[in-house]
């Protein structure tokens, strides 16, 4: 049998040429990233996905957004039922519950230890995600912590910015009293149901709820009996602050002018400079314990991280450009530090010019410069996986410590609820 | 009228009075924040405000709001019709036709009931995950369709639904499905629109299993999106109003259009 030659050449160059196009379309991947808040993070990551995309232009990467508890509970969801069809390939955890995802599903997750060098992010967002020696995390927004303060009304009350420097928590509810004497304005919104003071105060100190091996690290922990000690002192003192229920009353209550402060996540600098204010707002350093060994002025509050999905398809590209954009473009944090006031936990973006700008509406102060240095000196801790489960035990002692209720015996109670939910 | 019959009517009045305001305000207060900025919501302002524009702008800006109403309106309709078209044939069934099993039958799916859609959902989602189904509108409805809570409403209202009326039908040759079409859709109709206002609501209102189940952001639903919106360091409430109105006027329409119907269909009425 004799081929048509010339014939026989079309048809193995078809065949060439249809394999070429299963290939690259086997080199395009499809990347899926789930994430909440689309203003903020959804924001943020679009921006790395433009810049990406514009090198690799076969690429597609799309952004999810659900709401943070409805991420969690999709995700929970699916690893616990071992399918892995429909699951990203990059997923947004807050801080707060790594420790509990990468645990609870060993395998899950990709360890990027050795494709990410993590000296060039802030520490304590590095050791959080860390297991056994290896970290899973392309650590992202950081709750680097700072005093929020109006300038106006503390100048009042006769105080300047170098008044609020190296301050204890003591020192900070005399200045709130005059304040409040001077111009009729408690210092701060406080919820009582809301342990973001207790989670500030002891990272600040360098502890936390639990032990590295993650037991409780409760009772005899001297540095949880002297935060929530300095927050009932807080909340027994009506005059400082003005009681709130929920967020939006919390946030509410500085952004209308009817508190002159809030010592919070860098994050919350975007809501504060929604207000037309300019000129009126101050950032200081947290204040620190008194009478704790190791305490200082830098902590964290919120923040979350990159995880890349060991199931995904597209893993490998979504390494790729978890590294090439989130771990290596200095110029991209500038961009989402001015769109969304995204502050990055990537130490070269220091260096640029967003990070080192001074801000008219804080009075002309170089804030980012600020809040990059006191990243850099927050303690890192171990989150552990029940940091919810303690916050509830102890919102639950408040109400009766407020009225005058014995420290010891509500750290007792905190521990013994504490052990019952997480043996 | 003596005093007392006045006193009675006038507390009855007032009660009444601020029962409505009870119901009514959380809506005014929802179309009153659309119109203002978040911060104006967390002040506290209770009165209209000009932010409405911008809030509307930023809301289509960010959602993609004809598609994600498209899902939602095909999962609503579609997951009422076959609702309604598979429950109540089912309950109708149960009444009708008689045998030794069947209320043991109907006793297991009642008893069915009591298992939390929680303990169901991770076999469910493998089970639609072998299937192929997943980020399907058929996904969301399949689950729903028979409707153990429909089933027994519909044999509930059939014991009213007079036998005269289907022996006579028999008389004049009609098959029994026919019966069920020509004769028992007809008559029931005040039962199908009350059901169809509790299932539209069900349905558009659905939340957790579509969580799961949808995977893209073309296929997401409403009520995802609004949840979507609410998480933020600083969320943007005069947007997430804006979203609520949107979200709540579909109910609200339907349920209008059906109201008689739905007052007559929960009295078990046989017209």
């Amino acid at each position: 049998m004799r081929f048509n030659t010339p014939r026989l050449r079309n048809v193995a160059g078809m065949a060439t040429g249809i394999s070429l196009l299963a290939l690259s379309s086997a080199w395009a991947a499809d990347v899926t990233v789930w994430c909440w808040a689309p203003e903020f993070n959804g924001a943020a990551m679009n921006e790395a996905i433009a810049r990406y995309t514009a090198a690799h232009p076969g690429d597609t990467i799309t952004v999810v957004d659900f709401a943070k508890g409805d991420l969690e509970t999709k995700l929970q969801t699916q690893l616990a039922s071992g399918t892995t069809e429909g699951l990203p390939d990059i997923v947004l955890i807050e801080d707060y519950g790594a420790q509990k995802y990468l645990l609870s599903f060993p395998g899950a997750f990709e360890p990027l230890t050795d494709k990410i060098d993590y000296s060039q992010f802030a520490d304590y967002k590095v050791s959080l995600a860390t297991v056994d020696g290896q970290t899973y995390s392309l650590p992202f927004d950081s709750g680097v912590t700072g005093l929020f303060y109006r300038s106006d009304l503390l100048a009042e009350a006769g105080y300047d910015s170098a008044a609020l420097q190296d301050i204890t928590w003591e020192q900070m509810m005399e200045i709130g009293l005059a304040v409040k004497a001077k111009t009729g304005k408690p210092m701060f919104s406080m919820d009582q149901a809301d342990a973001g003071t207790m989670r500030m105060m002891l990272q600040s100190a360098g502890s936390w709820y639990f032990n590295d091996d993650g037991s409780a690290n409760i009772v005899g922990n001297p540095v949880f009996k002297a935060s929530l000690e300095t927050w009932v002192k807080m909340l027994q003192t009506p005059d400082l602050y003005k009681a709130v229920s929920g967020w939006g009353d919390y946030t509410g209550a500085f952004n209308n002018g009817d508190v002159a402060g809030v010592y919070t996540g860098v994050w919350m600098t975007g809501g504060i400079k929604g207000n037309n204010m300019s000129g009126k707002w101050g950032v200081a350093p947290l204040p620190k314990l008194s009478n704790v060994e190791g305490a200082g002025h830098a902590s964290n509050l919120g923040g979350s991280s990159w995880y890349v999905l060991s199931s995904g398809p597209a893993k490998d590209t979504a390494i790729d450009f978890l590294k090439t954009i989130w771990a290596g473009d200095a110029d991209f944090y500038q961009k989402i530090l001015v769109g969304q006031g995204a502050f990055g936990a990537y130490l070269p973006a220091r260096e640029g010019e967003a990070y080192s700008a001074t801000d008219e509406y804080f009075g002309g102060e170089a804030v980012w410069a600020n809040f990059s240095t006191w990243q850099a000196a927050i303690p890192g801790v171990n989150y552990g996986i029940f940091t919810n489960e303690v916050d509830a035990a102890i919102v639950a002692q408040i109400p009766a410590l407020v009225a005058g209720g014995s420290i010891d015996e509500a750290i007792a109670a905190i521990d013994a609820q504490v052990a019952q939910q997480i043996q | 009228m003596s005093l007392t019959s006045k006193l009675t009517s006038l507390l009855m009045q007032a009660a009444l009075w601020l029962a409505a305001f009870i119901s009514v305000f959380p809506f005014y207060w929802m179309i009153a924040g659309a119109t203002n900025t978040a911060n104006d919501i967390t002040g506290g302002k209770f009165t209209l405000g000009s932010n409405l524009i911008p809030n509307i702008t930023k809301f289509f800006e960010l959602v993609d709001v004809p598609r994600i109403f498209f899902n939602s309106f095909f999962v609503a309709i579609a997951g009422t019709f076959f609702t309604l078209a598979i429950s109540s044939l089912a309950g109708y069934g149960f009444e009708i036709f008689r045998s030794k099993t069947r209320d043991r039958v109907f006793g297991g799916l009642l008893l069915m009931l009591s298992v939390p859609f929680a303990a169901m959902m991770i076999p469910l989602f493998v089970m639609f995950s072998a299937a192929g189904i997943m980020n399907t509108y058929l996904a969301i409805i399949l689950p729903g369709v028979a409707s153990i809570f429909m089933i027994f409403y519909f044999r509930q209202n059939t014991k009213a639904f007079p036998s005269e009326l289907r022996d006579a039908a028999r008389m004049d040759g009609l098959k029994e499905w026919q019966i069920f079409i020509k004769i028992y859709i007809p008559v029931m109709r005040s039962t199908y629109a009350a059901a169809m206002i509790i299932l539209f609501m069900t349905n558009w209102n659905a939340y957790l299993w579509p969580l799961i189940v949808l995977q893209t952001n073309e296929m997401k639903t409403i009520q995802l999106v609004v949840a979507s919106l609410a998480t933020a360091y600083t969320p943007d409430y005069g947007l997430i109003m804006v979203a609520n109105v949107l979200a709540t006027l579909p109910t609200i329409l339907v349920f209008f259009l059906l109201q008689r119907r739905f007052v007559e269909g929960m009295l078990g009425g046989v017209k």
